[in-house]
């Protein structure tokens, strides 16, 4: 899976901007340029690392689901981890 | 002196939204704020009546404003003015050109920031004379076309105040 397009970066960029100031959640000293970055940086990050992050997954799950659905598994593993839901 | 006369005074109670793009209505301590985004321009319009005490020294256009929660970074601000002397057809926006200025913003998110746009008699405040109505476009230039918006997160505006320059 190729890293997101730019504006795909920016959308993710923004959309966490506006979430936290919707719940008036502060980003530190940060400015908009430094949460781009790590947008960025996780993006080319998951990129770089997907098959070692797809060697984390035991079989039979890692033969048996498909790259969609390990995907999926690894953001409800993290959400879980952040929101609790 | 007329320079310095406080000409009009808003809230965003009193602002309008645009078709699009708009700035949205939110509350801070019980305080009516318009929330503008960070990632794309968004704008709030004021209509208003220029008093007949103004003597044509221009207009300066002062944004007290707060972020919601940055601490660092620049806001960029537009101010553009619309006159209504009985020739504008009100099925179209008839905004003369923006006029813009930035500032950093308070180290504390809670904190009020000024930022003054000045307007020049003439074009740049469209033709506008006393006793005249008209609107005030104010925008946030988050996309950064007129100078550095690095602030992360809305900008929420309290007041605007129009004064003589």
């Amino acid at each position: 899976m190729p890293v997101l397009p730019d504006n795909q970066r920016a959308a993710v960029s923004a959309d966490f901007q506006r979430d936290k100031s919707d719940v008036r959640e502060g980003f530190a000293a940060l400015t908009k340029a430094d949460i781009r970055a790590a947008v960025n940086a996780l993006d080319d990050y998951f990129d770089t690392n997907a098959s070692v992050i797809n060697l984390a997954i035991p079989q039979p799950a890692r033969g048996a689901l498909t790259a969609q659905q390990k995907l999926d598994l690894i953001l409800r593993v993290l959400r879980r981890r952040v929101r609790g839901d | 002196m007329a320079s310095g006369n406080v000409l009009a005074v808003f809230v965003p109670q009193n602002g309008e939204p645009p078709a699009s793009n708009y700035a949205t209505l939110d509350a801070r301590n019980a305080i009516m704020v318009a929330d503008f985004d960070a990632a794309a321009d968004e704008a709030i319009v004021f209509r208003g009546y220029l008093p007949g005490h103004y003597s044509g020294g221009g207009l300066t256009v002062k944004l007290y404003w707060m972020a919601t929660s940055a601490v660092a970074g620049a806001c960029r601000w537009q101010s553009a003015i619309e006159r209504d002397d009985g020739a504008l057809d009100h099925d179209a926006d008839g905004f003369a050109t923006a006029n813009s200025a930035g500032t950093t913003t308070s180290g504390t998110s809670g904190n009020t920031n000024t930022t003054t746009i000045t307007h020049a008699s003439g074009a740049e405040m469209d033709s506008l004379a006393a006793n005249e109505p008209f609107r005030l476009k104010i925008n946030r230039d988050a996309d950064g076309t007129s100078g550095t918006d690095d602030m992360a997160g809305d900008a929420e505006l309290l007041m605007v105040a129009i004064l003589e320059t």
